[in-house]
């Protein structure tokens, strides 16, 4: 027990994080006020109707609760208790509401900053209850970086797949597990991924690049005039909200160095399983996972933003991996700034650039699925192995048995989430059988 | 013929859903949110039905902005009952948006009740 609960010290948060926590939350809710940005993708088109004052502050806190609300429960909350770690859906989208909620200017931070506060201080009590419980889940649950970095490493292969059929599906699938080999081989001290996923995704972006360019080529030769019209509604719609955003660029940049800092000080993980590589304190893996999730959310941020005319909290996610690899807060602070910068100046270029690429669009939905495909999996089978390592057999009953009960009641906790939720539910079942005397926890 | 376009992070799925069901009168095709604003637009299309985690964002992205809101309806996660699609139909309803992990009841649902309306 006592390296389990060096472990869990790791994951106090300090006073610096704590405040850091709460600044960013009140600058979330702020932001989300004004309707510059908001965190769920879902919720940022119906922003535009409330930004062109169509629609009230009220019917769009609605809609914000509504397709937020399910994932602060059912999605980052367990992450959250399973991990010890931030997540974003925990931080941000309970700030999208509020801040959304807030009827003046100056009570939106307020709600903001209490959120964080009361997430900083409750994850951290209740991390500390959980290291110190005879059947300790938080610890169990680092068996689940396994699954999750070596099936991640397959999603370009998935992602080739559905979108250029089984011949290139199974030339990448060869191609990724013979460089996994050799990776293990060569460089054993790396992550035996970390090649393999490298060239996969870009020979998804090769062939997406080129099917494009064919088909263009195709149309020229074909004498297809490409749509080039002063009235094109998608581009006014697109170019008023570009100049929208540019307009707060200096408030992005300080939202851009809050959550590159936040993601620097390795108490938070971006992606949905990021959480557990943080956690294991595998930053450098982190990093690697979170940065090709990018490529899957840059088409779907960009386009809704410029359809919207409100951006994403955390912009294309870009400043996740950067500030886990940044070795201290102030360099990730000017580096997250900088590349929020970036990104805002060059959303209008983005969206036309997507606009004359289909394929690569089309690529980014397929990643999102592909990537999905993995982790979920990854994280049913992490958390069997999390139950098997708390309580054998009947740690994988109870785990098991509780994310099939989730399935089979229409799945109120997401299905990404309902596996490690199980484990936390698990776990409390254990703790008390122990309790009982009816249950003796496996070493470990 | 109805033609239906589909969407978002789960568009290959929706369209083996609803392509299995063997309706003749729909016309399932795979597309995007940016193409199928312009389709449903000039009337080249008649149903968008987009997917992602949440249920809006990814699946009706632009569309909400291009048709307006008025045209374009989310379920998120839940899952809403026959009657309920054919009435937001008889609204004038053209884009759906739903969540991924209920597209096997979701799809075909929807796919019945558009076939339905003719």
């Amino acid at each position: 027990m006592s390296t389990t609960l060096a472990a869990g010290a790791e994951l106090d948060f300090s006073l610096a994080q704590q405040l850091t926590v709460i600044a960013l939350c009140a600058l979330t809710a702020f932001i989300a006020h004004m309707a510059l940005a908001i965190f769920n993708d879902g919720v940022r088109p119906f922003l535009l109707d409330f930004i062109q004052g169509r629609t009230t502050r009220s019917a769009t806190t609605a809609v914000s609760f509504g397709l937020s609300a399910g994932f602060i429960f059912g999605l980052g909350a367990p992450m959250a208790l399973s991990t010890g770690v931030l997540n974003p859906w925990l931080l941000f989208l309970p700030t999208d509401i509020l801040g959304m909620l807030s009827p003046k200017k100056w009570l939106a931070p307020v709600l903001g900053g209490a959120w964080g506060a009361v997430v900083v201080f409750g994850l951290n009590g209740a991390n500390n209850i959980a290291h110190d419980l005879p059947v300790d889940f938080l610890t169990a649950m680092q068996q689940m970086s396994t699954p999750i970095l070596f099936l991640f490493t397959l999603f370009p292969v998935l992602a080739i797949t559905k979108q250029f059929g089984r011949k290139w599906g199974g030339i990448a699938g060869v191609l990724e597990l013979a460089l996994v080999v050799m990776t293990m081989k060569l460089w054993p001290t790396m992550f035996a991924g970390a090649l393999a996923m490298a060239v996969g995704v870009l020979m998804l972006i090769g062939l997406a690049v080129s099917k494009d360019l064919r088909q263009r080529r195709a149309d020229r030769a074909a004498g297809v005039v490409e749509e080039v019209g002063g009235d094109d509604p998608m581009a006014s719609l697109f170019s008023a909200s570009a100049t929208r955003l540019r307009k707060y660029l200096p408030l992005f940049m300080l939202l851009g160095a809050g959550v590159c800092v936040l993601a620097q000080m390795h108490v938070f993980g971006g992606g949905e399983a990021t959480s557990f590589l943080i956690a294991k304190g595998q930053y450098a893996e982190a990093a690697q996972v979170d940065f090709y999730r990018v490529f899957g959310f840059i088409p779907l941020i960009a386009t809704t933003a410029l359809a919207s005319g409100a951006y994403g909290i955390a912009g294309f996610t870009l400043v996740y991996p950067i500030g886990y690899l940044m070795p201290n807060p102030f360099l990730a602070a000017v580096v997250g700034a900088l590349v929020f910068a970036v990104e805002v100046l060059a959303l209008s270029w983005i969206g036309k650039v997507l606009g004359k690429l289909p394929s690569v669009r089309d690529s980014s939905e397929h990643l999102r699925s592909a990537i999905g495909d993995t982790l979920q999996l990854a994280i049913l089978f992490g958390s069997l192995m999390a139950a098997n390592a708390m309580g054998g057999g009947l740690g994988i009953l109870v785990v098991g048995g509780l994310y099939l009960l989730n399935e089979a009641m229409g799945r109120p906790v997401v299905r990404m989430a309902a596996a490690p939720a199980a484990v936390i539910v698990g776990g409390i079942v254990l703790n008390i059988l122990y309790w009982l005397d009816l249950f003796t926890p496996i070493k470990g | 013929m109805t033609k239906i376009l589909t969407g978002g992070v789960g568009k290959v799925e929706v369209t083996q859903a609803i392509g299995g069901l063997g309706i003749d009168s729909l016309d399932v095709v795979p597309s995007s949110d940016m193409d199928a604003a312009m389709k449903l637009r000039v009337g080249q299309a008649d149903y968008y039905l987009g997917t992602c985690h949440t249920g809006a964002g990814a699946s009706l992205g632009v569309l909400v902005g291009l048709l307006g809101s008025a045209s374009c309806h989310t379920f998120g996660r839940s899952v809403p009952t026959e009657e309920a699609v054919t009435a937001l139909l008889a609204e004038g309803k053209k884009a759906f948006g739903f969540s991924m992990d209920q597209i096997d009841v979701i799809a075909p649902l929807m796919a019945r009740a558009i076939a339905a309306r003719g």
